[in-house]
């Protein structure tokens, strides 16, 4: 009983080197080894390589074409924005040369019309002078000649044949100078 | 009276011993051949081993060719993964070799999601790890070595054995520097090698401690290896990617020092 125990576990000792060290496996595994892997090679090599690479290739230089793109794009938009911004510059300085020349011929115009206005008014008031001076100049041939009248009539009335034509006149005359006299008052 | 109480408690434990379930973490690394040939002395059997490789190798393929079934100018989820993986290792190349390691992309690309699948599909209950085989890894490695010696004797012709002989250096210390700089260059393989294989056998022995433990503890001990190895088990497909890395990597610079010789 003891014996055979122990002859198991000899037996077993013996069997659990490692097995990788059994040599009767080597010859069969170096073979399919290199074989495998060229088999493996040959197949990424025509299969799987070109294809990765491609893919990647395409898009590296997808990447670099939209790259491009887009920096053409935004130059694009730079020369846009200058020149927008020019645009903006110049209609601004006409607005405001506009609005000077405005502003100056409005002036001008209201100048013009003051002037005008003052011209205007100095006429109509010379005008009116001259229509006063006129209304008065005839006023007084009115009243000077209504008082001869009235002076005559009453002379006539009041001393009938005791005053004559001449001494009639005279005392008109006295009368309306009297009048001149006090003109001023009159206005 | 001692004595025989003690040949008996033997006896009980070494029975128990024997119908005990028996942890045996490294039997899934056991190769087994299901069809055994070899045509003119070439041995061809396909076992487990080289079953899994070509899964892998399926889903790498098929992993791609479904990502780019129909590329497009904006990439999907798919895609973009696939781009990303092909982005990933062409910055290796890039940064590594230069322009001149342009002609090597394919093989870089293979070697990196050859062993990357390979890593991640072992993780598959039931599965075989193709990268836990010591021969697998060798193989691979071996042929970066013999690549990066033909390239260095192709491109420089003589001139490449200058790579052992360090510049600047006083003519008294080379006899000592020569033999170590060729014993580092011979040693690359060998840990290229080692270091894939022992990093994915040491992972899957973890796992599979682990989850003997979780099968076979009482209930109310078993969730703590159980949740362990959930835990590893995502520690081991960020190792299979940095393994599968590092061996692309150090490719990578194997490449770069025969055809530069900057030494």
């Amino acid at each position: 009983m003891i014996s055979s125990a122990h002859a198991a576990t000899e037996a077993h000792a013996q069997s659990s080197g490692l097995p990788q060290f059994d040599s009767s496996v080597f010859g069969s595994q170096i073979f399919w080894t290199i074989v495998s892997f060229l088999v493996l090679m040959y197949l990424l090599k025509r299969y799987v390589i070109p294809a990765i690479g491609d893919i990647l290739d395409n898009r590296s230089k997808k990447i670099g074409d939209d790259l491009q793109h887009a920096e053409k794009a935004r130059q694009d938009a730079d020369r846009l924005l200058v020149a927008y911004r020019e645009q903006m510059e110049r209609a601004r300085q006409m607005a405001a040369a506009t609005l000077e020349e405005a502003r100056l011929e409005a002036s001008a115009m209201r100048d013009q019309a003051l002037t005008e206005l003052g011209e205007e008014l100095a006429k109509k008031r010379a005008a009116a002078l001259d229509e006063i001076e006129r209304a008065r100049v005839q006023a007084m041939e009115d009243v000077q000649a209504a008082a001869v009248d009235i002076a005559m009539l009453a002379t006539e009335k009041l001393i009938a044949k005791s005053v004559n034509r001449a001494k009639a006149e005279e005392m008109v005359k006295d009368a309306v100078s009297h009048l001149e006299q006090n003109k001023a008052s009159l206005h | 009276m001692l004595l025989t109480t003690t040949a008996i408690s033997v006896d009980a434990a070494h029975a128990a011993a024997a119908a005990a379930p028996r942890m045996d973490p490294l039997h899934h690394f056991q190769v087994v051949k299901y069809i055994q040939m070899a045509p003119f002395g070439l041995d061809v059997s396909i076992s487990n081993s080289v079953v899994w490789m070509w899964i892998s190798l399926a889903a790498v393929f098929f992993f791609f060719r479904y990502a780019f079934r129909r590329p497009e100018m904006v990439p999907g989820r798919m895609q973009s993964v696939a781009e990303a993986g092909y982005l990933f290792i062409r910055g290796i190349v890039d940064e590594n070799i230069g322009p001149s390691g342009k002609p090597f992309f394919p093989m870089v690309f293979t070697l990196f999601f050859f062993v990357l699948f390979c890593n991640w599909t072992g993780l598959i209950p039931g599965s075989f790890t193709a990268t836990s085989q010591l021969i697998v890894t060798a193989t691979l490695a071996l042929g970066i070595f013999f690549l990066s010696i033909f390239l260095g004797f192709y491109k420089h012709g003589l001139k490449f054995l200058g790579f052992f002989v360090p510049s600047g250096l006083p003519v008294l210390l080379l006899p000592l520097m020569v033999p170590i700089e060729i014993i580092s260059f011979l040693a690359r393989p060998v840990s290229l090698s080692v270091r894939l294989f022992a990093n994915m056998t040491a992972g899957h022995t973890v796992l599979g401690v682990l989850f003997f433990f979780a099968a076979t503890l009482p209930w109310i001990g078993s969730w703590l290896p159980f949740g362990f190895s959930v835990v590893f088990t995502a520690v081991e497909i960020f190792i299979g990617f940095i393994q599968a890395y590092i061996f692309t990597i150090l490719t990578c610079v194997y490449i770069n020092d025969s055809l530069h010789l900057h030494h």
